[in-house]
């Protein structure tokens, strides 16, 4: 996930702001990490670059 | 590019359609964002373009193609995690008109089922769009005959949103058309 995204990126449920954690990233992007929302004190993952921002009821596979 | 997964929409005439029309209307300087995305192909050619794209899906599979090739990519449903503004709104929805035991039980449901009417994304999309608009901003969004045109453009009405029909191809006893939407400045809403 590149980093600018963190601009067009907000809670799903509330709208809010959500906070990144990087747990992974190189050069270009995010790689591994959470955005957490603390309103909702929901964590959404960026896995393998992508970050899911399906609510948590939606987003099984 | 690896070859498109079965279950992630693999582009068609309807593609090459939005992709062609928005060549057409979009210049360097736009945040572009595409809704569904599938394989990416249109957001793949509009950053080799120059513009800033940022694309959605919902089906993972579709997501982590996208990806691959390069595109900006969430995955969510239709605009929900997202804010901002853009100056150009893509979208290839889900228009086919499906009967519930018609469904297919799979990720490219998402890519084809419109619901009973062929609307029903449309609707959730069209309701939520001009948010997400700049005040010159554009969508486009590509429907069918069988999606019903003049449903649509009410749809858009409804949404305080003008039209033009950009594009259109006749394909297999149906029509496909390329709907431009912007919001109406003179009309308050």
């Amino acid at each position: 996930m590149k980093r600018w995204l963190m601009d067009i990126l907000c809670c799903p449920v509330c709208k809010g702001d959500i906070v990144l954690t990087v747990t992974e990233e190189n050069e270009e992007e995010i790689i591994e990490g959470t955005l957490r929302c603390d309103a909702c004190q929901v964590n959404y993952p960026i896995h393998e670059g992508i970050p899911n921002l399906l609510p948590p009821e939606s987003a099984s596979e | 590019m690896p070859i498109i997964p079965p279950q992630v929409y693999s582009p068609a005439e309807d593609t090459v359609l939005l992709l062609n029309a928005s060549l057409r209307i979009v210049s360097p300087s736009d945040r572009v964002l595409e809704i569904g995305t599938g394989s990416g192909a249109i957001a793949a050619a509009l950053m080799d373009f120059g513009a800033t794209v940022a694309a959605t899906d919902i089906n993972p599979l579709a997501a982590s193609y996208a990806y691959r090739r390069g595109v900006p990519v969430i995955r969510c449903n239709l605009f929900e995690g997202i804010r901002g503004s853009f100056d150009l709104i893509l979208f290839n929805p889900p228009y086919l008109p499906t009967a519930p035991d018609e469904r297919i039980d799979d990720w490219l449901e998402y890519a084809l089922d419109g619901g009973e009417d062929g609307r029903e994304t449309i609707r959730r999309f069209l309701a939520a769009a001009p948010a997400f608009l700049s005040s010159n901003g554009k969508i486009l969004l590509l429907i069918s005959s069988l999606t019903g045109i003049p449903e649509v453009l009410e749809l858009f009405a409804d949404a305080g949103m003008i039209t033009f029909a950009v594009a259109e191809e006749s394909i297999e006893g149906e029509k496909l058309v390329v709907l431009l939407g912007m919001k109406d400045l003179c009309r308050a809403l």
